[in-house]
C-alpha cells in the first residue's frame, strides 16, 4: 500500500442508467477514496457513457480503487490514463467480479 | 438462470403476473414476504403461483429467512416486501447477506412511476439506500423489463462472490399490460466473474506451499460457499499442514479432523490464532483477512507469506498484500492446487514434522474450556455443548449475535458444511430465529436448533409465529443469562465493571416459555444442570411444533480465549490477565 498522494486519471466506460453516477461517487465516498474530480459525458454509443476521475491515491492502492469500481455491474472498462502511466484495465475478468 | 423456455413465453399478461412467471422461470419455489399497497398487484398472481410464499410477521425475517434458506441450500434465497417501511424492514438482512457473500434476491413494490421523486405516501428510494450493500440493485419502470432484470437479478446473486440483488418494482409496472418474454441468455458487460484461475498463478502457488516449512490452511466462508469441502479435505491431507477454519467457515472442515486447530479470531483457539501468527505460509482459501481474524493488522502473521486465493479480486491485497494471488472460483482452484502440489512436492517435500509438533502441543496444553459456577447453577457453555452432542452432527445450528454465538462456534463440533448458519460480518442481532426458519424450510429433514441470546430472542421472536402456523418445526435454546452479555463482558474487561445498559433485569421477564406457548409453540424451560439433557431430550422429541427452551443460565461466564479489539493476535488471553505460558511452548 502506498502512502504518498498521488494523482491518477481514471477512464470509466459506464452503463448510461439513471443512478449510475450515484454508484460510482457513493462507492468513492464509502471506501474513503478521494476523488479530486469527476467528469461525466456521452460517447458515440448512446448506452455507454465515459467518466474521467481524478484520483488521489492515498492510504490505499491504485489497484484497489480499479478492483473496486470493477465491481460495479455498471461499470464496463476502466482505463488508467494518467500521462506516462498508460495502464489499460479493460474488463479483463482479472479485475471482475 | 433459463432452466428452461416457460410456456407464457409471447403471452400478454400484467406486470405483476410477468414478475410471478419469472420468478418461477428462474427456479424459486420458495419466498418471504409480507405485502402492502405498491406491491399487492404482484400478490394476485402468487395466489396462484406454485411458488410457495411464507407469509412473516416482519421483513425483517423475511430477509434473513431467504439468508438461512440460501445457506442450507446453496441456492438464492427470495423475500418480497412492499415499497417505504416493508422495503426499510429489509435493509438489515441485505447489509447482513452482502456482509456474508449470500445469495439474495429482494423484490420490493414502489410507488408508481409518476409519483417517484414526489415524497408519496410510503415512498423510500430503497434503491439509493441499498446501493451500499447490494451487489447490484434495480428500479423497474417498464413492465416490458420484468422478466430480463429477473433473470439478471438471480445470475448476479448466485454467480460469482455471491450477493444481495434487490429489485424493486414501480406499482405502475407491476399493473399494466406487457408481453411476457423470458430471455434465452443474459449479456451483462460489466459483470463477467472469473471462475477458472490462470495456470500460472496454481504454478506459482504450489510451488510457494512446496518451499514452505510453516504452512497454515487459513480457510474461509467461500470454501462452504463454492462446495469445495470434499477437495479441501484432499488438498489439507496432500500436505499435512494445520487448518483453521473462520466463524463463517465453520463445518467446511471436520473439527473432529486431528490436523484441524479450531477457529482463528478474537474468541479463537490458542493453537488457531498462534499457527497463524508463527506461519511462514498461509494458504489463504475463500478468506477475507477481516480485523476480527487479524487482530491488529500490522502485527497478524508477521513471517507469513500470503497465498490469497478468493473469487474477487477486490479483496486481494485489500488488507494484507499477497504474494501469490489466485483469483477464481476456490473449487477449481482448489482442484488444479491439488495435481499442481503434488508436482511440486515430488521435487521437493518439506519436512512439517516440528511444526505439526509445536501447534499439536498447543493445541493440547490449551484446548478450549470452562469453568462450570461454584453455585451449581447452569453453565451457558455446557448448555450448549450437550445440545451439540445430544443433537448430533447432522443438525443445523443457527445463533444470534454475542457470547452464546461465540460458544456455539466454539463447543458445538461441526463436521459437515452448512451446519453452522451465523451472521459473521454484520453481527446483527436477530438473525437467529429467522435464519432457523428459512433454513428449516430449505433442509426440512434436518434439526434445526437455533442457539439464542434472550436480547436477540427479544428482536425478531415474532417469527416463531410463522413458524407455527407454517409447520416449521425449529427449536431455539435461549442462553438466558438476564443480560447483553457479550456487551456485558467488554464492560467488565475494559470500563471497570460499570454496567451501563447491558442489564435485562430479569430471567422472568419477558416469560419465554408462556412467550413460546402464546405463538403457537411448546415452552420449556430449565435452570438446573441435573435436568439439563432430559430437557434436551425433551425438545428433541417434539417434531411436530417448534420448541422454545429457556436454558437460565450464570450470568458471569465469559468467552475465552479472547484478543481484545484493536490489539496484537499475540497479546491472546485464555482467561482474565492470563496469557498463555508461552516459555513452556517451543515455539
Ligand atoms: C442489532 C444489534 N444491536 C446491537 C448489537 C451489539 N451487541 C453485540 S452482542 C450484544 C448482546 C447480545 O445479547 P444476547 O442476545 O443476550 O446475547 P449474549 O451475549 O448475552 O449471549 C449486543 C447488544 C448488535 N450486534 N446487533
Ligand atoms: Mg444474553
Amino acid at each position: 500500500m502506498t502512502t504518498n498522494r498521488r494523482q491518477h486519471t481514471l477512464e470509466v466506460l459506464v452503463e448510461n442508467e439513471p443512478g449510475v453516477l450515484a454508484r460510482v461517487a457513493g462507492l468513492f465516498s464509502r471506501r474513503a477514496f478521494n476523488i479530486e474530480t469527476l467528469n461525466v459525458g456521452p460517447t458515440e454509443d448512446s448506452s455507454i457513457s465515459k467518466m474521467i476521475i481524478g484520483v488521489a491515491v492515498e492510504g490505499h492502492s491504485l489497484e484497489q480503487v480499479i478492483a473496486q469500481l470493477d465491481k460495479l455491474v455498471s461499470v464496463i472498462s476502466i482505463k488508467d490514463v494518467t500521462a506516462k502511466a498508460k495502464e489499460v484495465h479493460d474488463t479483463q475478468p482479472d479485475y471482475q467480479n | 438462470m433459463a432452466k428452461h423456455v416457460p410456456t407464457a413465453n409471447g403471452t400478454e399478461m400484467t406486470g405483476a403476473t410477468s414478475l410471478v412467471k419469472s420468478l418461477e422461470a428462474a427456479g424459486v419455489d420458495v419466498m418471504f414476504g409480507l405485502p402492502g399497497g405498491a406491491i399487492l398487484p404482484a400478490y394476485d398472481p402468487i395466489f396462484d403461483s406454485t411458488i410457495r410464499h411464507i407469509l412473516v410477521r416482519h421483513e425483517q425475517g423475511a430477509g434473513h429467512a431467504a439468508t438461512g434458506y440460501a445457506q442450507v441450500t446453496g441456492r438464492a434465497g427470495v423475500c418480497i416486501a412492499t415499497s417505504g417501511p416493508g422495503a426499510t424492514n429489509l435493509v438489515t438482512p441485505l447489509m447482513d447477506a452482502a456482509m456474508d457473500s449470500v445469495p439474495l434476491v429482494a423484490i420490493t413494490g414502489q410507488v408508481p412511476s409518476a409519483a417517484i421523486g414526489t415524497d408519496a405516501f410510503q415512498e423510500a428510494d430503497i434503491r439509493g439506500i441499498t446501493m451500499p450493500f447490494t451487489k447490484h440493485n434495480y428500479l423497474v419502470t417498464d413492465p416490458a423489463e420484468i422478466p430480463g432484470v429477473i433473470a439478471e437479478a438471480f445470475h448476479i446473486a448466485t454467480t460469482g462472490r455471491p450477493g444481495p440483488v434487490l429489485v424493486d418494482v414501480a406499482k405502475d409496472a407491476l399493473q399494466k399490460m406487457t408481453t411476457f418474454n423470458w430471455p434465452t441468455s443474459i449479456k451483462l458487460a460489466g459483470y463477467n466473474p472469473k471462475t477458472t484461475p490462470d495456470a500460472q498463478a496454481i504454478t506459482d502457488a504450489a510451488a510457494l506451499i512446496a518451499q514452505s516449512s510453516k504452512p497454515v490452511f487459513y480457510v474461509g466462508g467461500g470454501v462452504i460457499k463454492a462446495n469445495a469441502s470434499a477437495e479441501l479435505r484432499q488438498l489439507v491431507e496432500l500436505l499435512g499442514a494445520p487448518v483453521v477454519t473462520t466463524l463463517m467457515a465453520r463445518g467446511a472442515f471436520p473439527d473432529s479432523h486431528p490436523l484441524h486447530m479450531g477457529m482463528p479470531g478474537m474468541h479463537g483457539t490458542v493453537a488457531a490464532v498462534t499457527a497463524l501468527q508463527k506461519a511462514d505460509l498461509l494458504i489463504t482459501l475463500g478468506a477475507r483477512f477481516d480485523d476480527r481474524v487479524t487482530g491488529k493488522l500490522s502485527t497478524f502473521a508477521p513471517n507469513a507469506k500470503i497465498l490469497h486465493a478468493d473469487i474477487d479480486p477486490a479483496e486481494i491485497g485489500k488488507n494484507r498484500h499477497a504474494d501469490v494471488a489466485v483469483v477464481g472460483d476456490v473449487r477449481e482452484t482448489i482442484s488444479a492446487l491439488i495435481p499442481a502440489l503434488k508436482a511440486a512436492l515430488a521435487k521437493s517435500k518439506p519436512d512439517l514434522s516440528t511444526w505439526l509438533r509445536q501447534m499439536n502441543s498447543l493445541k493440547a496444553t490449551y484446548p478450549l474450556g470452562y469453568d462450570l459456577p461454584d453455585d451449581g447453577s447452569l453453565s451457558p457453555q455446557h448448555v450448549i455443548e450437550r445440545i451439540g452432542k445430544i443433537s448430533g452432527t447432522d443438525t443445523i445450528f443457527t445463533s444470534g449475535v454475542g457470547q452464546h454465538q461465540m460458544w456455539a462456534s466454539q463447543f458445538i463440533s461441526y463436521e459437515h458444511p452448512r451446519t453452522w448458519l451465523n451472521s459473521g460480518g454484520a453481527g446483527t442481532m436477530g438473525y437467529g430465529v429467522p435464519a432457523a426458519m428459512g433454513a428449516k424450510v430449505g433442509a426440512p429433514n434436518a434439526t434445526v436448533w437455533a442457539i439464542d441470546g434472550d436480547g436477540c430472542f427479544q428482536m425478531t421472536n415474532q417469527e416463531l409465529v410463522t413458524c407455527a402456523l407454517n409447520n416449521i418445526p425449529i427449536k431455539v435454546a435461549i442462553i438466558n443469562n438476564e443480560s447483553l452479555g457479550m456487551v456485558r463482558q467488554w464492560q467488565t474487561l475494559f470500563y471497570e465493571g460499570r454496567y451501563s445498559n447491558t442489564s435485562l433485569e430479569s430471567k422472568r421477564v419477558p416469560n419465554f416459555p408462556m412467550l413460546a406457548e402464546s405463538m403457537g409453540c411448546v415452552g420449556l424451560s430449565c435452570e438446573r444442570p441435573e435436568d439439563l439433557d432430559k430437557t434436551i431430550e425433551k425438545a428433541m422429541s417434539i417434531n411436530d411444533q417448534p420448541v422454545v427452551v429457556d436454558f437460565r443460565v450464570h450470568r458471569d461466564a465469559m468467552v475465552w480465549p479472547m484478543v481484545a479489539a484493536g490489539t496484537s493476535n499475540d497479546e491472546i488471553m485464555i482467561a482474565r490477565a492470563t496469557a498463555p505460558d508461552w516459555d513452556s511452548q517451543e515455539l
